[in-house]
């Protein structure tokens, strides 16, 4: 710490100004956020007038909040799932390519961050103009999350499986395991921490992803993100950041736990492997 | 023996998310190119003719031009600050990064158009400074929209120059200062290098995706400064012409595909991915 700080010099104070700027740049919309949340008056405002909790009741016993954020946990939970499956697997598949292969198929793999949603949403909404029957079902919006997902998750599995030991592998098969038997009980055990890391950073980004529910959701439904957006446009109350107030402090609650358990995970992992 | 058996690995392994790709990638791209052709393949060239779209494709480049370097250029210096700052601050610096990484964007949008709405904590704090007396005019114009989308992409380029400053040899580092390198010494010739490449990657990322966004110049920048996706929407959903936001829609994709896979090829992006 000592040596950054030196060889910095008269570069530092500049640096720690700059990146201060920057960080209130992320934090202070935030923090007027929340606290517009906490006003006892009927209008969006800030500063906020008086302190109660009565828009957070207001949300939580709103039927047209708390059904786009049900709606919004079961897709983002299909969505998840079929990253997950699909971005293990081709993590693995370009352990097992060649060189060249393997970068053709991880360069695949990761393009979908570079897709514009709203691009792809249009393509998306084109099939289901082409079958009626999808229409009114969540098909394509599920598989479209899948998709965007999926570079995340692919991402978080390959930083894992650049680390497993090639020998493990050729001891398994020496032993006589055919592939099943050494990605079920070899691999995949090794890929778990990764796998939930990426799985919970997956369901993050389509938890949050608004686009592609504006052109592909069956009407008369709304996922959460979509109803905020609808709200900032409309009618402007103090229902809305206290909705996300909510939704921000979950995701944070979640992700503390997850970060403590995958600690805990790893000190137990640490304990069973040193004899 | 050993080839069939890698044979089945990966049939197994990598068929299955190659026909995702197909099913989920493929047939909506395909979708496009058939919905743009609907009325005989004229929109191509009418979307051309049209100002509308004209002046959002240069909108477009433009702030996804100033957003990218100024993200870059921030991104770098945040990113340098946490590993050269004091323990407790760059703890809140990594703090306020995760909260921000963590919440959505709509949530981050909302917290900016809060600020910047004439009547909103923007005002209130210069009012109470004695600073303006009438409502500030700065919701729904193009300055409103960059400091949100800075804000937005940030995290984007600050975690890879986080982790190409952890990777620098702090032995090096020592051994630069203990022969006299002074301050403009180390930064060109020790943290510039090491952190020339997170930059360079971070910085093709935020570009292709600021082409694509979507949220915060509808939210903050209002009907006047549509970007191309705004204007794709107002296409399929106002206008009733598919043909014509498909069309524009190709075009969007073809581009931050194209600059995603030469820049890809390049500075091999998605290789410092994990």
């Amino acid at each position: 710490m000592r040596t950054a700080a030196s060889a910095l010099g008269f570069y530092r104070a500049p640096i720690l100004l700059v990146s201060l700027l920057a960080g209130l740049m992320l934090f202070v919309p935030f923090l007027v956020l929340v606290a517009t949340s906490w006003t006892s008056g009927g209008l969006l405002l800030f500063p906020p007038q008086g302190f109660s909790l009565r828009w957070y009741e207001t949300v939580l016993q709103d039927p047209r909040w708390m059904e786009p954020f049900a709606l919004s946990l079961a897709v983002s939970a299909a969505a998840t799932l079929l990253a997950v499956i699909f971005g293990t697997a081709g993590a693995l598949a370009v352990l097992r390519l060649s060189p060249r292969s393997a970068r053709v198929v991880r360069t695949l793999f990761i393009v979908p961050i570079a897709l514009p949603p709203v691009a792809y949403a249009i393509g998306l909404y084109g099939v289901n103009l082409q079958l009626d029957a999808l229409r009114s079902s969540f098909v394509t919006l599920i598989l479209g999350e899948a998709l965007i997902a999926l570079p995340y998750v692919f991402v978080v599995v390959s930083a894992a499986t650049g680390r497993l030991d090639p020998n493990l592998r050729k001891a398994a098969v020496t032993l006589g395991a055919g592939w099943p038997l050494i990605l079920r009980r070899v691999e995949l055990p090794l890929l778990i921490p990764n796998i939930v890391a990426g799985a919970v950073f997956g369901f993050s980004i389509v938890f949050d992803e608004v686009v592609l529910s504006v052109f592909l959701l069956p009407p008369g439904v709304q996922t959460l993100p979509l109803k905020m957006l609808s709200a900032s446009t409309e009618a402007f109350s103090p229902a809305l950041t206290a909705a996300s107030t909510m939704v921000s402090l979950l995701a944070l609650i979640v992700l503390a736990l997850f970060a403590w358990l995958s600690r805990a995970g790893a000190r137990r992992m640490r304990k069973v492997s040193t004899p | 023996m050993q080839p069939t058996r890698t044979q089945t690995e990966k049939r197994w392994l990598l068929w299955p998310p190659l026909a995702f790709f197909a099913i989920a990638l493929g047939i909506p791209m395909a979708m496009l190119l058939v919905q743009s052709f609907d009325r005989g393949g004229g929109a191509f060239v009418e979307m051309f003719t049209m100002s509308s779209f004209t002046a959002a494709l240069l909108r477009t480049l433009v702030m996804a031009a100033v957003v990218t370097v100024l993200t870059t250029l921030i991104g770098a210096v945040y990113g340098l600050a946490i590993w050269a700052a004091p323990r407790w601050f760059s703890g809140i610096l990594l703090a306020w990064l995760m909260l921000s990484l963590w919440t959505s964007i709509v949530v981050r949008t909302v917290g900016w158009m809060l600020l910047e709405i004439p009547r909103g904590a923007i005002y209130w704090l210069l009012s109470s400074l004695g600073l303006v007396e009438e409502p500030i005019e700065l919701y729904q114009t193009a300055l409103a929209m960059y400091p949100a989308m800075v804000a937005v992409m940030l995290p984007f380029v600050v975690l890879p120059a986080m982790t190409a400053m952890s990777s620098i040899d702090r032995e090096q580092l020592n051994a630069a200062v203990i022969f006299g390198a002074g301050p403009t010494l180390v930064l060109r010739s020790v943290i510039l290098p090491a952190l020339m490449p997170a930059l360079i990657s971070g910085g093709v990322l935020v570009f292709v995706m600021s082409l694509g966004f979507y949220v915060t110049p509808l939210l903050l920048g209002g009907p006047a400064n549509l970007t191309v996706s705004g204007l794709i929407n107002l296409q399929v959903n106002t206008l009733n012409r598919p043909d014509l936001g498909a069309s524009m829609s190709l075009l969007l994709v073809a581009a931050t595909v194209v600059i995603y896979l030469i820049a890809d090829r390049l500075f091999k992006v998605s290789e410092k991915w994990g």
